[in-house]
């Protein structure tokens, strides 16, 4: 069965070739009917073979000349006659296949099949974005750098035509569909062996919610990661197993929680669960006093609610009264203006929240607001990533970017699913162990900018080469990571952030620890400590050099002439 | 009626009776075998394969395979006739002559099949 495009091709070609056939023969045959004389004057009739043979030069306009004879009158006419019949008969068919490639349809099927083509043929891992808006481009950005593929679709054609011309580290296929639909999702790749992820993240909840419920149902083994903005739609994505649902309010809010409750904590999210590149933001001084919070919108209220459960005093301004749950006393007006900014009193206030859904309003609030107070703390939301460099320039105390909260949240849960864990545990942790963590990454100067996270798992089929040295009873610690297997006096600089055993969570776990078969460990290493790690879990010689500090006797060989016993037990 | 479908009609059964016409006489005998009967029975041969390109059903995937095979086998026995005739200037001995008209044989089989299969999705399309 040939594909759709070929198809579309030949039966647009029927008529041309048709043409172009019936045009030859009919030239061919005319020619052997014309009467003609040899070379010593001798009546003659070309045979079919010189007839072809002449048609196939004249048609194509190369031109011999009149061979085998000179041409009679008759034969000069004819060949006037299948010239233009021949030339015509070419044009014809060269327009078509051209009309042909130009048709908007037919490009459209051909990008269609090549597009699943190169899917079909992938042979690596990768992740499918639905989605290619501020957080998608940052995903893409950032799942490259990571060097894994990405499959983008998005409904809107311009954006991905702005993907096409982008430089990516790794392979990025994009192409314009509707990712509503099932079939369009599976010729992405939803149902390769290749697809380690679907990415749910366009502007529209109610797209997200389908493409959830459709990767959950067609491909059980991928893990789904999905933006929802309310908080209906991110219930309802909870409930059936979605791996991650990210609420850009909700994250927002979170991050303000840490802030002013947990300084430490809130440093480290921050900087591991940003875009990668970016150092830890300073330690924020956060006052306490009464709060003016600019906009009553989605991002509004649930800092709002946050402030208030926080016990601290709040100020709203906003313009439209409208608005369900407006609190008393709220101040009617944009918060641009100053006069506005004074009726809600401050001067006498410590912080502002700019959280309006225009970013140019955010900007003035902040900048009017420290006008009349400068030692305000300044707060914002910055609706759109464009206007990411202007919030920059503001130095607001804290901003947040949605498409930048759900990318950095998406991608520390790909980098290490353990990091999502390490958090939860922090959460009910006291500050303190948060700031110890903190001060492990950050004295290592090779942290400071990229730390790499590595989940390891000590089990057959994770890290073969040290769960046989395990199995065999020799002791294995901690420290066996941080050690370097040619100069065992040198430390590497990996640091066990934590250690999972069964439901139990250690914190910055003691070297000495004992590791047990199936324990998962969180290492923050730099990137050639975390090649050197991945080489001890999987090389049985190297692993045995580590932990023992001897050469391990490899080959069948050397065991047989020095000792059966090899690897020796301790 | 369909016109398109009876052009098509036209062209397979066309090429069948050519090439028919031209497989009838002593197969070693050229003069029971016209140059001009082969050359159209390709010609129509290949009109026929080009109608028959970008069809979806199982059933003209299968047309479209026997006309290919009656396009090689017609095509093969042109070029033993130009090759004998003004290549290697041996003339259309018995030897070649039985040649060129077996070869149109094989096609003329394929030719066959082509029509039956499409009295056969014609019959389908009625029921």
């Amino acid at each position: 069965m040939p594909s759709s495009t070929s198809l579309l091709f030949f039966r647009r070609m029927r008529l041309p070739l048709t043409v172009l056939i019936a045009a030859y023969s009919i030239a061919t045959v005319g020619f052997t009917l014309m009467p003609g004389t040899d070379a010593d004057g001798n009546p003659w009739r070309m045979s079919l073979f010189d007839a072809f043979y002449v048609v196939s030069y004249t048609g194509s306009t190369i031109g011999f000349g009149e061979v085998p004879y000179e041409f009679s009158k008759a034969q000069r006419l004819w060949t006037m006659v299948s010239i233009y019949l021949t030339v015509i008969a070419w044009l014809f068919s060269i327009g078509s296949i051209i009309s042909l490639m130009q048709d908007p349809a037919f490009a459209q099927a051909l990008r269609g099949a090549r597009f699943r083509r190169a899917i079909r043929n992938y042979d690596r891992p990768f992740y499918l974005l639905c989605g290619y808006g501020d957080t998608g481009r940052l995903l893409t950005r950032s799942l490259t750098e990571l060097h894994h593929g990405v499959v983008v679709i998005d409904a809107r054609k311009d954006k991905i035509d702005a993907l096409s011309v982008e430089a990516h580290k790794a392979p990025v296929h994009g192409f314009c569909m509707d990712a509503t639909m099932p079939e369009n999702l599976v010729s992405a790749g939803l149902q390769s062996r290749w697809c380690m992820g679907v990415l749910a993240v366009t502007a529209d909840d109610r797209v997200n919610l389908e493409i959830a419920v459709i990767a959950r149902l067609l491909n059980q083994r991928s893990a789904v990661y999905a933006r929802a903005d309310e908080a209906g739609v991110a219930a309802n994505m909870r409930s059936f197993d979605t791996a991650h649902v990210v609420r850009p309010a909700e994250e927002f809010v979170y991050r303000l929680r840490l802030l002013l409750t947990r300084p430490h904590t809130y440093r480290l999210y921050q900087w591991l669960r940003s875009s990668p590149g970016q150092g830890p933001p300073t330690m924020p001084e956060v006052p306490s006093g009464r709060w003016i919070l600019c906009g009553f919108g989605r991002f509004g209220q649930t800092v709002y609610r946050l402030l208030r459960e926080l016990r601290y005093e709040v100020t709203v301004i906003e313009e439209n009264t409208e608005l369900q749950g407006l609190p008393e006393g709220t101040v009617v007006g944009r918060g641009t203006q100053a006069e506005t900014l004074q009726a809600a009193n401050i001067e006498d206030a410590v912080g502002i929240l700019a959280t309006t859904r225009d970013d140019v309003d955010n900007l003035s609030i902040l900048i009017t607001a420290r006008d009349l107070n400068p030692d305000l703390f300044c707060g914002a939301v910055a609706n759109r990533w464009s206007s990411g460099p202007l919030f920059d320039a503001a130095e607001p105390d804290y901003f947040a970017q949605p498409g930048e909260l759900i990318a950095g949240t998406i991608l520390s849960h790909i980098r290490s699913p353990l990091l999502s864990h390490l958090f939860r545990r922090l959460d009910q942790a006291d500050d303190a162990v948060a700031a110890r963590v903190l001060e492990r990454l950050l004295t290592d100067p090779t942290h400071a900018q990229e730390p790499e996270f590595l989940t390891v798992r000590l089990s057959k089929k994770r890290a073969p080469a040290l769960h046989a040295l395990q199995q065999r009873g020799f002791r294995l610690d901690l420290g066996v990571f941080a050690r370097h297997p040619l100069r065992p006096a040198d430390r590497l600089q990996v640091d066990a952030l934590m250690l999972s055993r069964g439901d139990e969570d250690r914190l910055l776990p003691d070297t000495a620890t004992e590791l047990e078969s199936g324990d998962r460990v969180l290492l923050a290493c730099s990137a050639a400590a975390a090649r050197r790690v991945r080489v001890l879990l999987e090389s049985e010689a190297v692993a045995y050099k580590t932990v023992t500090g001897r050469e391990l006797q490899q080959g069948w060989l050397f065991r047989k002439f020095f000792g059966s016993r090899s690897p020796a037990r301790p | 009626m369909n016109i398109s479908r009876v052009v098509f009609g036209f062209f397979v059964l066309l090429a069948l009776t050519l090439n028919f016409g031209f497989f009838l006489g002593e197969i070693d005998n050229p003069d029971h075998h016209d140059v001009y009967e082969l050359f159209a029975a390709l010609v129509v041969g290949l009109i026929a394969t080009v109608m028959k390109l970008g069809e979806r059903s199982q059933m003209s995937a299968m047309l479209l395979a026997s006309s290919l095979v009656v396009d090689l086998h017609l095509i093969a026995a042109v070029l033993v006739w130009a090759i004998s005739v003004h290549v290697m200037d041996v003339g259309l001995t018995p030897k070649v002559m039985a040649t060129i008209v077996s070869l149109s044989g094989g096609a003329l089989l394929a030719n066959l099949l082509s029509v039956v299969l499409l009295t056969m999705e014609t019959a389908g399309y009625s029921r």
